[in-house]
């Protein structure tokens, strides 16, 4: 007797192939999957049951398309529930429905035989229950939703279920040994019962329980060898070392592999994991804490649940528990290597230095043991910190970008070795520093202040440079500038342009309040209103120990005095990078212009040009 | 610096700030572009290097950069129409108009222009009323108007269009109007599909999952307001856009007694909010964290060890403060924040924000959370 179910099948087939899985080939997981579950149960009521999953590729005699037969030895179903199962297929219309359903057996067992309609049109299940009479019962099931039960001619001898799939034509690129072998091994390679494959004439098994980390291996190395090598088959890197994983929250275990380069910074690593021996995801993300992304992972996990997707870990108490457990255990093995083998670590921290940065930015404990190891840039080149400080007694950084730049111009003349610390984590373990270990002495230096440090001109000098002085005040007052006149090294830099904090970004606004229309103008002033009350301005300091600046001040004429100090003023700007603003960039103009009429001028006077 | 040196410089900052996530180092990326380009006085490539800066400040957190990147391109586009299309900048001068009210220093009169100017560059492009209609009702909403019930009437009835924001953001702002009547179970109704994953954005559902807290917690759902909140705390934790979100996983795990949890919450996120261009944002994080310093109180932690950043006011190595000046500290943030606020509003709303901060602690519903927090 024939039935039709009570919703479009088509319609279903769709949302599943569209929404709920990425590929066909899904279709051999939720198989392996429906056997697992049947494996399980039938263990369940019969302890010590081992399981067995056989696949097998009938090919035609007469060259027609192939059938793909999947068995276990599981629990089977009964009558009542096969009705239960095709009740669950009438309801799944919905994306919802289909996943509240993946969490009971009859639900998961329908959804899974659903997916087997991306690669072919007729499904037939044979079934014999281990908890009913003994019958057999067959359901074939069309795409078009049709389907008929009735009690099979051929009766199982032993309780378990089969289902055949005959290959559609356009799909028959799944029904071949080699794809099925890996579409097998790739999902199910974990499976702690055999699953064999028949094709060809040949029968092989597929999955070499238990999983790589359970094995036993000769010796350490050989173990070592072994686990890197399965490392590369699974990721295709080469690593440099392996870390047994273990957790006992959601009961996870397996590996964690050093990714051999230096990961884009915060790239989170898409492991790959199982969940009960199945293969979820090779993209979870969540696994580690944030720190950990100089690895790549693979686990399996008896307790942690999957999210609706089934992409990833549900994010629950159970998840972050066996997140911290897991970042123990990658901790554990940074201090061991700090304490027996030192130079591998180093040689880990100049590959992973931030992942390792921020572990001590997190972890008091670890921060003692590494925070000399780590590497900081300097204005003299890339220091380690213990180095740093064996040479340096007080630990001076700046914290941003700009004044780094500012202060490494003059800063090896100077003899000043300054950390910057702009980077990611570099600021926050600085300051970290005098907590955690109290005789550390710590500095936050500026840009503005480094003038300070200049030799002061003497008595006589300061009177040579009066008008200088008096000339280069008036001429950058109206771009709020101050001036200075001190010593300082080296002699070849004229001017040093002293920008506070947040210099760079208030010309930044000073350029769009310039562009933009009227109503923008006013709503950038107001924005901007608190931050110019509490302005400090920027200034630029003159070199006395600079020869053109000791001509300058030597210079009678105050309207070239005035145009050389805004054309240092301008150089100063463009040589830190600043563009330059409207009025700026007329000063540019103008200075340039005055200084060809000058020469021209000059050689007029001289007999002319030639 | 040759032609060619410089562009290949631009390039490769454009090329890093797209492949880092949003944040202050994106945002750094694109300004040195940004200057460098216009050092050199490409408009059209400073021109495309803000719009880029626009979206990064917007979503990392800088909403006065963005501001400022916004108004340079606006300055161009209105001196060449026909270089740059004005459609392109309508997008984020909603972004940014949005956001003007949480300035002090910037007037209603300013906001109000701001706001008209918004719905005459949408009628021009033919676009309806609904995304202005949804930018009157926030700002109005945020500045405590009255108006801001009439005008939510009118944006949910008003049709979408090209220029209406995402369903998935939209039905995250509808959320804040049921929280503010005490709606708690019709919040958690509008948000299922936003927690369910079957809408979602840039920002949602960061964004949702802080906004459902205090629901949860009224109607004592305390499970999932759990792992909302260990779920939520996990994507918004390196994103400064999120600051006052991370203001409201701090108030829930001060009315569920997590103090410890809360504090170091706190240290870790308080250099956002001492350098965060919103005060309103500021404002969020600095009340929660003024509840939370008081239910320390309340447990009886007179002191707390806290590794705050060197830039803070009260900072000392050691890391060891007494609870009191921090609170007192704190109380005077918000205070100072919510006067100027208030103010410039016309309205008593951050100081009725600020009291109900104040008697959280009344609150309180133990519930602890043993989970480690994410590094």
């Amino acid at each position: 007797m024939d039935h039709r179910f009570q919703v479009n099948l088509r319609g279903v087939i769709e949302l599943l192939s569209h929404h709920l899985y990425s590929t066909p080939g899904v279709f051999v997981r939720e198989l392996l999957q429906n056997a697992t579950d049947a494996i399980r149960a039938r263990q369940h009521l019969e302890p010590g049951h081992p399981g067995t999953v056989r696949v097998e590729l009938i090919e035609k005699q007469d060259g027609g398309l192939p059938t793909l037969l999947f068995s276990d030895d599981g629990v089977g179903l009964t009558e009542e529930e096969l009705h239960r199962f095709l009740a669950t297929i009438g309801e799944s219309s919905k994306r919802e429905t289909l996943e509240a359903r993946r969490n009971d057996f009859i639900g998961q067992f329908g959804i899974g035989l659903l997916s087997c309609f991306m690669v072919c049109d007729e499904l037939l299940v044979v079934t014999r229950s281990a908890k009913g009479d003994g019958s057999t019962l067959e359901w074939r099931g069309r795409h078009d939703g049709t389907y008929a039960v009735r009690a099979s001619e051929h009766p199982l001898e032993r309780p378990g279920t089969q289902v055949f799939l005959v290959a559609r034509a356009d799909a028959a690129e799944y029904f071949t040994a080699e794809r099925v072998r890996q579409l097998a091994t790739h999902y199910g390679g974990l499976l702690p019962f055999p699953i064999h494959l028949t094709a060809d004439g040949r029968t092989e098994t597929l999955n070499p329980a238990p999983p790589p980390w359970r094995r036993e291996y000769a010796s350490v190395a050989e173990r070592r060898k072994a686990l890197l090598a399965y490392g590369r088959e699974v990721f295709h890197t080469d690593f440099v070392d392996c870390i047994p994983l273990r957790a006992e929250a959601g009961q996870v275990e397996g590996l964690a592999f050093v990714l051999p380069f230096s990961p884009n910074f915060n790239a989170r690593q898409k492991h790959r994991v199982y969940l009960k021996d199945m293969l979820l995801s090779e993209s979870a993300e969540n696994l580690l804490p944030e720190w950990a992304f100089f690895v790549k992972c693979v686990v399996n996990a008896q307790g942690l649940r999957p999210t609706a997707s089934r992409e990833s870990f549900y994010e629950d108490a159970t998840l972050a528990r066996a997140r911290e457990s897991l970042g123990q255990v990658l901790r554990q093995y940074l201090v061991d290597l700090a304490h027996s083998d030192p130079r591998t670590l180093q040689r880990l921290i100049a590959l992973h230095g931030l992942s390792v940065k921020a572990l001590a930015l997190d972890d008091d404990d670890f921060f003692r043991l590494v925070i000399h190891w780590l590497p900081f840039e300097t204005t003299l080149g890339m220091m380690t910190l213990g180095h740093y400080r064996q040479t340096y007694p007080s630990v001076r950084y700046v914290t941003n970008l700009d004044s780094f730049r500012q202060v490494a111009r003059v800063a090896a003349a100077q003899e000043l070795c300054i950390i910057n610390g702009a980077y990611t984590h570099d600021t926050a373990l600085l300051e970290k520093l005098p907590r955690v270990l109290p005789d550390a002495r710590l500095e936050l230096f500026s840009a503005a202040q480094l003038p300070q440090r200049f030799e002061e001109p003497t008595p006589e000098e300061h009177q040579q440079v009066a008008r200088l002085r008096q000339v280069a005040q008036e001429a950058l007052e109206p771009f709020r500038c101050q001036v200075t006149l001190k010593k300082f090294l080296p002699v070849e830099v004229p001017t040093l342009y002293g920008d506070v904090d947040e210099g760079a970004f208030r010309r930044d606004v000073e350029r769009a309040r310039e562009e933009t229309d009227e109503l923008y103008a006013s709503v950038l002033e107001g924005a901007l209103a608190e931050s110019q009350e509490e302005e400090e301005k920027p200034q630029l300091c003159f070199n006395l120990l600079n020869p053109v600046v000791r001509r300058l001040a030597r210079v009678r004429d105050v309207a070239q005095l005035k145009l050389s100090v805004e054309m240092l003023y301008v150089q100063a700007l463009l040589l830190g990078h600043r563009p330059l603003n409207a009025r700026e960039m007329a000063l540019l103009n103008r200075g340039l212009l005055g200084l060809i009429t000058a020469r021209l001028d000059e050689d007029e006077g001289t007999g002319g040009v030639h | 610096m040759t032609e060619q040196d410089w562009r290949e410089q631009v390039r490769t900052l454009l090329g890093r700030a797209e492949r880092l996530e949003p944040g202050e180092a994106k945002v750094m990326a694109l300004e040195e572009a940004t200057r460098l380009a216009d050092a050199h006085g490409d408009v059209p490539l400073a021109y495309e290097v803000r719009d880029a800066l626009i979206d990064a400040a917007t979503f990392g957190g800088f909403p006065d950069r963005a501001l400022v990147a916004f108004a340079w391109c606006r300055g161009q586009q209105k001196k060449d129409p026909e270089r740059f299309s004005p459609e392109q900048l309508l997008w984020k001068q909603k972004w940014v108009v949005g956001r003007l009210d949480e300035f002090p220093h910037i007037s209603l009169k300013q906001i109000q222009g701001a706001l008209e100017d918004v719905e005459q560059c949408f009628a021009k492009a033919g676009a309806g009323q609904r995304a202005v209609l949804k930018l009157r009702y926030q700002v109005a909403r945020d500045m405590g108007d009255p108006a801001a019930d009439a005008l939510w009437a009118k944006w949910v009835e008003a049709p979408r269009d090209h220029l209406t924001d995402c369903r998935a953001c939209e039905l995250d702002d509808e959320l804040d109007y049921h929280l503010d009547r005490g709606e708690y179970e019709v919040v958690l109704k509008k948000a299922r599909p936003l927690l369910e994953g079957r809408n979602g954005c840039a920002e949602v559902p960061h964004l949702t999952l802080g906004t459902v807290l205090y629901p949860l917690f009224k109607l004592n759902r305390m499970e999932q307001a759990r792992d909302s909140h260990l779920q939520g705390y996990s994507l918004v934790r390196r994103n400064r856009e999120f600051l006052a979100t991370v203001g409201e996983h701090l108030e829930f795990l001060t009315l569920t007694g997590n103090v410890v949890r809360g504090l170091r919450l706190f240290e870790r996120h308080v250099d956002w909010a001492l350098e965060h261009a919103s005060h309103r944002d500021r404002f969020t994080f600095y009340t929660a964290s003024l509840a939370l310093l008081e239910q320390a109180l309340v447990e009886g932690h007179e002191r707390v060890e806290l590794s705050l950043p060197r830039a803070f006011t009260l900072y000392t190595p050691e890391g060891a403060y007494p609870t009191r000046t921090l609170r007192d500290w704190l109380a005077a943030q918000a205070e100072g924040i919510a006067a100027k606020f208030d103010a410039r509003n016309g309205t008593d709303r951050f100081h009725q924000l600020l009291s109900r901060a104040k008697h959280l602690g009344n609150e309180v519903v133990p519930f602890p959370i043993d989970a480690s927090l994410p590094s």
